[in-house]
């Protein structure tokens, strides 16, 4: 009887373990998406909506989708990116990076821009994701100062290679990409 | 007058209410499947435990070529999806200094092309990919090809702005000792 009981205790605790970490699970979930996804979603809306109803649209249109539809376009705008004294104003939050994804996409949903544009443009408009927060995440990682003075420079200089060179090979990666089916 | 006023009005409001119609049909499509996503993965990874991966992390430390794979693909990936941003660059503490700012560079340049298949990953910074992703959907295309790719070059991207990072910092350090 005894040993019918711990058996017992023992599947009712680990269920009841199970069932906590996933309703926690739950919790973080929903709360991340209270917190940082929603209140994004209604800020792109509104960016959206202006862009759709007023003339601002047609504007943007001609810039970006000149530059955006073509190789040498996406590499100016991958390079500009990645200038060392750009890229970490560029950064913070990737906020730059988001406006000008959802940009595009309203073009390219329009045909402004060709769909198989979309991979290289994923990362032309990104050579400058996390140079703002290099020191920071260098700290996470536990670096010494001294890390952190030649990192930075590093990273940043880094970019204004790799920043291109993804570029490219997102462009080579994207052959076949949403064209066959046209 | 009035007529041109009212036309005003209308055209005020309309931008409102094209962004409330985005809004809604951002809610109703992504939202419901990113929670119960969200739910399943952060299950996944406290039923797993975190601390699971820190073998690995010092597996990547070691020198020698066929670790650069490890150090600046697996371990990113794995930083990133079991710790998500900005904890994954935590698992930099198991790498000696002078690979620290490549591991950061590589793992803070794969928060964006998780995203596609794992947005658990990054949810805050979910429209640098569903920003563009839309167009997509309103062409009536799939998703799923341009996530899969997306993954994948940034695996290959991250790989090489890990050599190329080391390589610089590399250079440097020695620079600054010879200072």
């Amino acid at each position: 009887m005894d040993g019918l009981n711990a058996l017992l205790v023992k599947i009712g605790r680990s269920v009841g373990g199970v069932v906590g970490t996933l309703y926690q699970a739950g919790r973080d979930s929903v709360d991340t998406v209270i917190r940082n996804v929603i209140p994004f979603m209604a800020f792109i809306s509104f960016i959206i909506g202006l862009i759709l109803t007023t003339g601002v649209g047609t504007w943007i249109a001609n810039g970006i989708s000149g530059s955006a539809s073509s190789l040498g376009g996406l590499l100016i705008v991958s390079v500009v990116c990645a200038i060392p004294v750009l890229s970490p104003l560029l950064g913070p939050g990737a906020v730059i990076a988001q406006i000008v994804g959802t940009l595009l996409g309203v073009e390219i949903g329009k045909g402004t821009i060709p769909a198989q544009y979309a991979l290289p443009a994923l990362f032309a408009i990104n050579p400058q994701v996390g140079c703002d927060f290099i020191p920071v995440g260098l700290a996470l990682g536990e670096a010494e100062p001294e890390t952190v003075e030649v990192g930075v420079p590093a990273v940043l200089f880094s970019r204004l290679v790799t920043g291109p060179l993804s570029v490219v090979i997102a462009y080579l990666a994207s052959f076949g990409l949403y064209s066959s089916s046209n | 007058m009035t007529e041109t006023l009212a036309s005003w009005a209308e055209e005020f409001i309309a931008v409102f209410s094209k962004g409330g119609e985005v809004l809604l049909s951002l809610m109703g499509g992504i939202l419901p499947t990113l929670v119960v996503l969200l739910t399943a993965v952060n299950a996944l990874i406290r039923l797993i435990g975190v601390e699971k991966i820190e073998g690995l992390g010092r597996a990547a430390a070691q020198p020698g070529i066929q670790w650069y794979p490890v150090r600046y693909m697996v371990l990113p990936f794995l930083a990133v999806f079991f710790l998500t941003n900005p904890m994954a660059y935590t698992m930099g503490r198991f790498l000696p200094e002078r690979f620290k700012p490549a591991f950061y560079d590589s793992a803070v340049s794969f928060v964006h092309p998780i995203l596609g298949i794992f947005p658990h990953a990054n949810p805050g910074e979910l429209f640098v990919y569903t920003g563009i992703a839309a167009g997509i959907t309103t062409l009536g295309y799939g998703l799923g090809d341009l996530a899969v790719r997306y993954l994948l070059v940034g695996l290959v991207v991250i790989f090489i702005r890990g050599i190329v990072t080391e390589a610089i910092t590399k250079v440097m350090i020695a620079r600054k000792e010879n200072a």
